[in-house]
């Protein structure tokens, strides 16, 4: 059958493949600059809503941005675009809920739509002309945009804001593409989109609906109007009262503290991530013996790609900014046999799953299905839902007989032998581990446990890409522990006892939980286990208090686990709401402080980086995460609905990708309400900008800003404050937007 | 107490036989599994416990709906489940989309209400009788008395979302996890419940069966075909939970209105377990089920499928290849056996010929049992009334079979050009088709609530 529309891609259009709109493809960037990108359910990265606005002032920032993404009023024929873009979205972007996907979806977003595009009646095909117009549409999606502008009779002057205006009244769909243009692994997906693609589609969407979209431009002005200005003032004003609150508490506390020269000789030095949910816990150990804590990035600085050997899963662990350099393998510890017999075990899991799947997604085996097996999900349910504690420990059991839990070991052989000395000796070097070696040392990851909760992977590690720490810390422990990366480290004047090991762990932040991967089990390693026993039950009954208040101490790591397990439940843990300030220094200067697990600890010795190439790391890479952690609570907290992921309780997941309200919605970045507010109307999170305090020389510091444009800008225009204790005097300095220290008051 | 008026009074309106105990004990089941977790799924909303409490008042109605014998209370109570049902849905009523999709549910109940008020009228019209067990006994011949049992059936197929009423449960999806749950597991069913009260007379009008079982089958395949095309979890269940209220309207079509009520019961279990769990949906994997398999390993599947279709038969205490209506069933438990085989046998069709066999059987026999065990509780209602085959059961039959076979056969899509103009433009229609109302999607971010 000859198709009687002219969209096959084997007729091109040569004059229009040839031209090059240069200010057309300046105009789409720019439109695309104002949108942040959303990282899927998969790996949750915490990301500024207002990322796009990051290099004006926070003022400007946070009124333009008021002013186009949270407008009360979108005339109903831009929503009827709007609800037809996320139909198409949706259908596209799907990574696999559908089991009748989409057709085309190999040729790209745009070529695959234009296929189909002329058959859909919700785009007024019945209008004169306008199936034809849909059928001719043109051969590439610039050329679709340019001749969208011109249906629309959008002059040249207004094409950046026009297009800017198409992403920004549904940015979330618009962070998920550019998520997928700028971040996720480019080329290598099977049905490719482009922004330009997105564009393309969203602006014949418009024609088809709303000939008259140039309204746009006079219903979202250029100029922000002067009422949208003074709120953002009045809520940055407000904000920046508690800030400074915070600030001169903070920093009177910090510079009380003593930094004795002298260290002490720990029976263990335990590495954690500079997450905030490590302080309470490292102070909790700290109290129960000679242990010396650390904070460095959750991924340990090894950048590496995770390869499952039972599995057959494989995973990029290391931070967004950075693009793994290494492939690893975990694998059961033993012989080949009990890798075997793990992947036996998975291959049974899979069997089973599979069968259910075979039955439920096809024609007429479902009617069977539900009969067959509702006694059986019946039962479950009623388990899950009144006594929890009991489902969890049987789904355990059961998972256990398949595949049980042995102990997971991390293959490093694909390091290359110069690499492995490199890597370890950067390492140690920024937490500023150089020397006085305990006879343990544990680098501790983090991830969490929780069960049927859409936003899991926000809980765990962001440093690690938003995965379990676990694979980093055993990649660092097993190349510490070697003798040749020994040898070569003390060639470099990092000499480690032969009676040091180091060994992996990971610290589930749901549970408070420490797992130690290690085979041996000595006395030493024995009390190191019974001490992070004692740290737990002493953590969770002060975290508790804030979660199910009202139960004994006694109970609490109990209470604590249960909520890991509970289906039901909807705050597991508080993962990093609160959170306040970056600090960076040696752990003397926190040490004895009850920081409320509001800051992120960033280990740095000044007097080992004289040249500052540590802690211009330190600033610009895991300061920056933690300024989008910051962030994201702080305008999730400030408008649920326009930087959040709205209730939970009525979420729906899209394409296995996202969360969209409901019968269908734009696609919701940021944290669910129940991850920042404690009830309704109640913040639990306190929106503030993150403090970061740097225990370092000054003019080292002000080095760095001077190198630094990143650092200009998030200092300058006001989305962290910079504090500066000096480590011979104990003064504080606040660094102001002009960039010019002032004491701290 | 046996003399007093208020245990006359009971006895009159309500009336506790093996249907309404059953009806009764499963949604006292679900609503505690409900409200149990809803009432930690929900804590810190401010609406909670107007929520709950408005959720126990619906489960009463619907438990003095099943066990109604006055046609008045039935409807009275028919009534309050889902004023109460469209209240809990709406939730926050400063979200539009959800007070949209709560408009257009009462809309349509709304309407389904008045079919039901107005056969009743017409039916106690006719007969002057008010108890349905008197109708039930009655002569129910004559043109009024079909009328009436066709207006009821209307308000039987909104409620159930049949086609085409089926757009409301569509676009309900705005609606609290929890009640999506009891919702997909409860009030739905309510359509198939009252075909199933009024079961006696329905069966005295063929032509009626007729109707019931081609709008049930048309709803049943749309439903499944709508389903296998959704993006979302929700949707997809609600669009599942259609094909199945289609196909518990096709078994009450055929006349076996207890497989009906067992259809109803494990289903609305199955679903409402699939709601609550839907938070887990983005780490369920989804496994490359390698279609399409090989000849033989299909040819082997459908031996094993015809053994299963035996012991479900023999298990559900029907006759195997009977010339009758039960033979649909038989069918699908022979598809959905063969559909397991397929799975076992997956990779050396031959070796594991006996383990597909072992399995299909197995499962087979537990399918028939979980269908008879219900049948034989409402044994003692004789509801049990298969019908002749007739030329639309096997056109259906055949539908069925080769719906499955073309998904199972199916080609991997094509990765070089574009596919057919049918194909797309049927796509589409289908997509379109199976959206919810306009007017319940959140079209616009900042119109969904803050808190």
């Amino acid at each position: 059958m000859k198709p009687e529309l002219n969209i096959e891609p084997d007729t091109p259009k040569p004059e229009i493949n040839v031209m090059v709109d240069v200010t057309l493809r300046k105009a789409i960037e720019q439109g695309w600059q104002q949108i942040a990108p959303f990282w899927p359910l998969e790996n949750l990265i915490a990301v500024n809503p207002l990322q796009g606005f990051e290099h004006k002032p926070i003022e400007d920032a946070w009124a333009e941005a008021d002013h186009v993404f949270r407008n009360p009023h979108l005339p109903t024929e831009m929503q009827a675009v709007n609800r037809e873009t996320i139909k198409w979205c949706q259908a596209f972007l799907d990574e696999g809920q559908a089991t009748v996907p989409m057709p085309d979806r190999h040729l790209g977003f745009y070529h695959a739509w234009v296929g189909l595009a002329p058959f859909d009646r919700r785009l007024n095909v019945r209008a004169a002309g306008m199936k034809s117009w849909l059928a001719n549409l043109p051969e590439t999606p610039e050329a679709a945009i340019r001749k969208g502008l011109e249906y629309l009779r959008i002059q040249s002057k207004d094409r950046a804001r026009f297009l800017g205006l198409l992403l920004t009244t549904m940015p979330g769909w618009a962070g998920y593409v550019k998520y997928r243009t700028d971040w996720a692994a480019k080329g290598r997906h099977a049905y490719p989109i482009t922004q330009t693609d997105y564009l393309a589609v969203r602006i014949v969407i418009t024609c088809a609906m709303w000939p008259d979209a140039h309204t746009l431009l006079s219903l979202f002005p250029r100029e922000i109007p002067a009422d949208t200005r003074r709120d953002a003032q009045q809520a940055l004003d407000s904000m920046a009262i508690r800030e400074a609150e915070y600030r001169s508490q903070l920093l009177g506390q910090l510079s009380r503290q003593s930094v004795p020269t002298q260290p002490s000789s720990p029976k263990a030095q335990l590495v954690f991530c500079i997450d905030v949910r490590s302080e309470p816990f490292r102070r909790a150990l700290e109290s129960t013996g000679a242990y010396q804590t650390l904070g460095f990035a959750g991924f340990f600085g090894v950048p590496v790609r995770v390869h499952n050997q039972s599995t057959g899963e494989v995973y990029d662990s290391c931070p967004v900014l950075l693009s793994p350099q290494y492939d690893v393998q975990d694998r059961p510890r033993g012989s080949d046999v009990t890798l075997q017999k793990d992947q036996a075990g998975y291959r049974w899991q899979s069997q089973f799953k599979r069968l259910y799947q075979s039955l439920k997604y096809t024609f007429s085996a479902p009617f069977a299905l539900v009969e067959a097996m509702g006694w059986v999900n019946g039962l479950w349910m009623a388990a899950k839902t009144w006594v929890p504690a009991w489902a969890g420990r049987l789904r355990r059991r059961v998972s256990g007989a398949l595949r049980p839990g042995v102990l997971i070991e991390t293959c490093t052989d694909n390091i290359h032998e110069d690499d492995q000395a490199q890597v370890a000796e950067n390492a140690l070097r920024m937490m500023g581990l150089t020397r006085d070696f305990a006879p343990l040392v544990v680098l501790c990851g983090h991830g969490s446990t929780t069960h049927n909760n859409a936003y899991a992977t926000a809980l765990d590690c962001g440093a690690c890409g938003g995965r379990h720490g676990g694979s980093n810390a055993r990649v660092l422990a097993n190349l510490l522990n070697r003798s040749d990366v020994r040898a070569r480290l003390k060639a470099n004047g990092i000499a480690i006892p032969k009676t040091t090991r180091f060994l992996a762990a990971e610290h589930n932040t749901t549970t408070d939980a420490v797992e130690v991967f290690s085979a041996e089990d000595d006395e030493a390693i024995a009390a190191l286990k019974r001490d992070l026993e004692t740290a737990r039950d002493m953590n969770t009954a002060v975290r508790l208090q804030h979660l199910d208040a009202g139960h004994a101490p006694t109970v609490s790591a109990k209470r604590a686990w249960l909520r890991s397990q509970d289906w039901a439940q909807v705050r597991p843990e508080w993962g990093l709401a609160r959170n306040a300030a970056f600090v960076v220094g040696p752990r003397a200067l926190t040490r004895d402080l009850d920081l409320g697990g509001r800051c992120f600890l960033h280990s740095y010795e000044p007097s080992q980086d004289p040249d500052g190439q540590f802690l211009t790391t330190i600033l610009t890479a895991p300061m920056v995460v933690a300024q989008w952690i910051n962030c994201q609570y702080l305008f999730s907290t400030f408008d649920n609905a326009a930087y959040g992921g709205g209730s939970k309780i009525t979420k729906n997941i899209t394409g296995k990708i996202g969360i969209v309200q409901g019968n269908g919605s734009d696609l919701m970045t940021g944290l669910p309400l129940q991850s920042v507010y404690a009830a309704d109307g109640q913040p639990f999170h306190e929106p503030q900008r993150l403090l970061t305090v740097v225990y370092a020389p000054r003019d080292r510091v002000d080095a760095i800003i001077k190198a630094q444009p990143v650092l200009q800008t998030l200092f300058g225009n006001g989305w962290v404050t910079l504090a500066n204790v000096d480590p011979d005097t104990h003064t504080s300095y606040v660094l102001s937007r002009s960039l010019r220290w002032q004491p701290a008051s | 107490m046996e003399g007093m008026p208020m245990g006359g009074l009971l006895t009159s309106w309500f009336h506790f036989d093996s249907l309404a105990v059953l009806m009764i004990s499963v949604v006292g089941f679900l609503g505690v599994c409900v409200l149990g977790f809803a009432s930690r799924y929900m804590a810190g909303d401010r609406l909670r416990t107007k929520s709950l409490l408005t959720l126990g008042a619906m489960l009463l109605s619907v438990m003095a709906m099943v066990s109604a014998d006055n046609i008045w209370i039935l409807l009275a109570s028919w009534m309050f489940a889902n004023l109460f049902l469209v209240r809990v849905m709406i939730h926050n009523s400063k979200w539009q989309a959800a007070k949209a999709a709560g408009q257009l549910a009462a809309v349509t109940l709304g309407f389904g209400a008045l079919c039901l008020a107005v056969a009743f009228l017409l039916m106690s019209q006719h007969t002057g009788l008010v108890s349905i067990q008197a109708l039930n006994a009655s002569d129910a011949s004559g043109s009024q008395m079909t009328m009436a049992l066709g207006v009821l059936l209307l308000g039987a197929l909104t409620q159930s979302a049949i086609f085409p009423f089926h757009t409301w449960l569509l676009s309900s999806l705005n609606s609290p996890t929890p009640v999506s749950a009891i919702m997909h597991a409860g009030l739905v069913n309510g359509g198939g419940i009252l075909l199933a009260r009024f079961a006696p007379l329905y069966l005295e009008v063929s032509s009626l069966l007729f109707v019931i079982f081609a709008l049930g089958f048309l709803t049943a395949v749309l439903g499944t075909l709508w389903k296998l095309m959704q993006h979302d979890v929700k949707r997809m269940l609600a669009c599942s939970t259609m094909g199945q209220m289609g196909f518990m309207m096709v078994q009450c079509g055929l006349g076996l209105f207890p497989a009906a009520i067992a259809h109803l019961i494990w289903h609305g279990v199955f679903k409402a377990y699939l709601f609550l769990a839907s938070g887990g949906t983005a780490q369920e994997k989804r496994f490359d089920l390698e279609y399409p398999p090989r000849l033989r390993t299909v040819v082997l599947a459908v031996v094993c499928g015809v053994v299963g279709s035996f012991v479900f038969a023999v298990a559900s205490g029907k006759v195997w290849l009977a010339p009758d209506t039960t033979s649909v069933l038989v069918l699908v438990a022979g598809i959905a056996a063969a559909q397991v085989a397929l799975t076992v046998l997956r990779k050396r069709p031959f070796m594991m010929l006996p383990v597909g066999l072992g399995v299909t059987s197995a499962l087979a026999a537990m399918y028939g049992l979980s269908v008879q065990a219900v049948a034989m509780w409402l044994a003692p209602m004789n509801l049990m009334q298969p019908q002749p085959l007739h030329t639309l059961h096997i056109v259906a039959m055949a539908i069925l079979l080769l719906a499955w076979l073309a998904m199972v056969l199916r080609r991997a899509p094509a990765t070089g050009g574009r596919s057919q103009v049918w194909r797309r433009h049927a796509y589409v229609r289908a997509l379109n088709a199976s959206q919810p109302d306009p007017k319940t999607v959140t079209s616009y971010r900042p119109h969904y609530p803050r808190s």
